[in-house]
């Protein structure tokens, strides 16, 4: 374990939109974010000028000042990344998915493992207050036993103006790798391992859009059921929603309904599409802010997180399945990861 | 114009006398039923006569009966109304097996009367809606479905629902058919393939039949529907349940909640939470749709056929859920 003395030193690999979210989620811990690297030097630059610290021009430059970092990259990129900070000796906070193949999130794990690093994966969704309370509510047994879940996430396609990754199947793995991993995350952490999955997948905003709408189940090892609906196809909207039902009783949640301000414009044209679409509840603190802090936590205090890697390799895992499935037509077995992972 | 009503088995059969009631020019005949005391005790409630026996009632020449027995018992009554020569409504699911379906079929077929599937939500008037906008392109090309029809465990007031020799199932079998019905009639295309999982966590100490399941239905070209069909909701909910579609196509996003156009009642009087439904009676479209199918001599817009199409899917539901693959439709 690197010794940390007086502030925790964080990089950001990754300049993009979520490594906006994480430099200013650590700027709120005692944390001191150094510095930013960025495969283009200018959105690093831009960093530094808008937050503070340097841009550095390397990887390997920007880990020998860092006791920590936050890889913010895209997906296909977390490998390399991650075992570089590995081999360092650095921290990762990685954001989700993991990897974007098994098998490189299994050698993650075993490089932070063999290093003495932690490696902390940003399934967020564990951490937004409207999950984190049903999970809570599960726990405490207000359902009884988790039977059939329901979870729908539908939002409009990404469209980075430069370099739209996402809609690059090669590079994030598409829309059930990147966006239906939240809920097979969650809806594990809620109702157990997941030993099979079927799924069917779409392309809807043809024909660039490759899969931009998919459905699967998924059968617990509990017995538990898991609907999940996942949509890049979506107009404008980050619609939301989940349903717990148990053997005694029921949880249900729905963006919409739940929504506690509402903005009814004049010109409808005034609406602005983000790039890239993210949920909007207003909180006193942003989950990422949660989540960072935990991460902080983590790593200085050694603290317990409600994520480990292998709930990030187990993730993946489940999407990669249900990729297969909608291209084969056939269900797929899974062996959880968590048989043969210790917890990290 | 005469209707009869076959048991009292099936909840929907007191709205069904009701929707006769309504109808100018019908008369309702009578009451049949195996169960004396429920038949006699429903006949006096709605003011109408108690036949100790189904053959009794066809014996004074109705012109139309309504079948609401338990599932397994609508061949032997749809046989025994189609050889007099009367037309018939049927409950749904139209029958447990494919053997008893295509039975039903046939009987009504050589005796050339009338086989109509109870699939009332054909009538609701959101649903229709959907059909419309749908029928005129507003949506373009349908890509993917993503319904529910959710409901209480119904064996609580009507054991014969949890059981399986009467039911033909669960969950599945009484929740697979409405919206399977729905879905063949928005795409006009057959499933070609279901997959399904079924489970028996929610209310496993007090019955053995499937309460929770999920279905994942592939139409001829490719598009795709999930069905969760599970009776998931807690005894205490303010409603029955529901029937919900969420339509992704071409042109957008499409949603319905068939039951949801409700007052809500809270207060001293109505106890917890109360939905007061204002929506259309879909009920009574469906039986004068029975009625008018009769009087002019033609076949009604929801058919017997439909009803045998809609218990394959849930049928073959059953089979995935036990072989754990995709079954491929028409069964044998």
């Amino acid at each position: 374990m690197p010794g940390i003395t007086d502030s925790l030193r964080v990089g950001i690999v990754g300049a993009g939109g979520m490594g906006r979210i994480h430099t200013t989620a650590w700027q709120t811990t005692p944390a001191t974010v150094v510095g930013y690297r960025d495969i283009r030097p200018e959105r690093a630059e831009r960093y530094a000028e808008l937050y503070g610290g340097r841009a550095y021009d390397s990887l390997d430059a920007l880990l020998a000042d860092v006791d920590a970092v936050s890889c913010t990259t895209p997906t296909d990129v977390h490998y390399e990344i991650v075992m570089a900070a590995a081999r360092a000796g650095k921290h990762v906070v990685c954001e989700k998915p993991l990897a974007r193949t098994l098998a490189q999130g299994r050698e993650m794990i075993a490089a932070c493992r063999a290093a003495g690093v932690k490696l902390l994966v940003g399934q967020v969704v564990r951490f937004f207050p409207e999950y984190d309370r049903a999970k809570r509510a599960v726990d405490g047994g207000m359902i009884g036993q988790p039977a059939m879940l329901r979870f729908s996430r539908c939002v409009s396609q990404p469209r980075l103006s430069v370099d739209n990754w996402f809609i690059d199947p090669a590079r994030s793995g598409g829309l059930i790798l990147d966006l239906m991993v939240h809920d097979f995350d969650f809806a594990r952490w809620v109702a157990g391992e997941v030993t099979r999955v079927y799924a069917k997948a779409v392309s809807v905003t043809r024909p660039q859009a490759g899969v931009d709408h998919a459905l699967a189940i998924l059968t617990h090892a509990s017995g538990a059921l898991t609907h999940v609906e996942g949509s890049w196809a979506y107009p404008p909207a980050f619609a939301t929603a989940f349903e717990i039902a148990g053997s005694e009783g029921l949880l249900t949640f729905d963006a919409e309904t739940s929504a506690p301000t509402k903005f009814l414009r004049h010109k409808p044209a005034d609406q602005t599409i983000p790039e890239v679409p993210l949920p909007s509840n207003p909180l006193l603190e942003s989950q990422y802010v949660t989540e960072i802090k935990a991460f902080y936590q983590a790593i200085v205090a050694d603290a317990p997180v409600r994520v480990n890697a292998t709930d990030g390799l187990a993730a993946i895992q489940i999407a990669l399945a249900a990729i297969e499935s909608a291209q084969t037509g056939r269900p797929v077995e899974i062996a959880p990861v968590a048989h043969e992972e210790a917890t990290q | 114009m005469k209707i009869g009503i076959f048991s009292f088995a099936h909840m929907h059969a007191e709205s069904y006398v009701r929707c006769v009631a309504g109808l100018p020019g019908v008369e309702l005949l009578g009451i049949a039923d195996d169960d004396a005391a429920r038949g006699a005790e429903f006949a006096r409630r709605h003011g109408t006569r108690f036949y100790p026996s189904y053959d009794a009632l066809l014996a004074d020449k109705p012109d139309g009966v309504m079948i609401c027995a338990e599932n397994a018992r609508h061949r032997p009554l749809t046989e025994l109304t189609a050889a007099a020569g009367v037309h018939v409504l049927c409950e749904k699911p139209l029958a447990t097996t494919i053997a008893d379906g295509q039975a039903m079929l046939d009987a009504c077929q050589r005796a050339g009367v009338i086989l109509m599937t109870a699939f009332p939500v054909r009538f609701n008037a959101p649903i229709r809606e959907v059909k419309t906008l749908l029928d005129k392109g507003g949506l373009g090309q349908v890509y993917a479905c993503n319904t529910t029809n959710q409901g209480t465990m119904p064996g609580r007031s009507r054991p014969w629902f949890v059981d399986k020799a009467l039911a033909g199932g669960g969950a599945m079998m009484d929740h697979t058919v409405h919206v399977a019905d729905l879905l063949r009639w928005f795409l006009g295309q057959e499933v070609v393939e279901v997959y399904a999982q079924g489970n028996r966590i929610i209310h496993a100490d007090t019955v053995a039949v499937d309460t929770g399941g999920l279905l994942l239905m592939t139409f001829a070209d490719g598009t795709f529907a999930s069905l969760d069909c599970s009776w998931s909701r807690p005894l205490v909910s303010q409603t029955w349940g529901g029937v919900t579609l969420d339509l992704i196509g071409e042109r957008g996003v499409v949603k319905v909640d068939a039951f949801r156009q409700n007052v809500i009642a809270h207060g001293e009087h109505a106890g917890k939470a109360q939905n007061l439904f204002w929506g259309s009676d879909s009920d009574g479209a469906m039986v004068a749709e029975f009625v008018a199918a009769i009087r002019e001599g033609r076949q009604p817009s929801v058919t017997g056929y439909d009803g045998y199409k809609a218990m394959e899917i849930a049928l073959a539901g059953y089979r995935s859920a036990e072989t754990g693959q995709p079954v491929r439709l028409p069964l044998a």
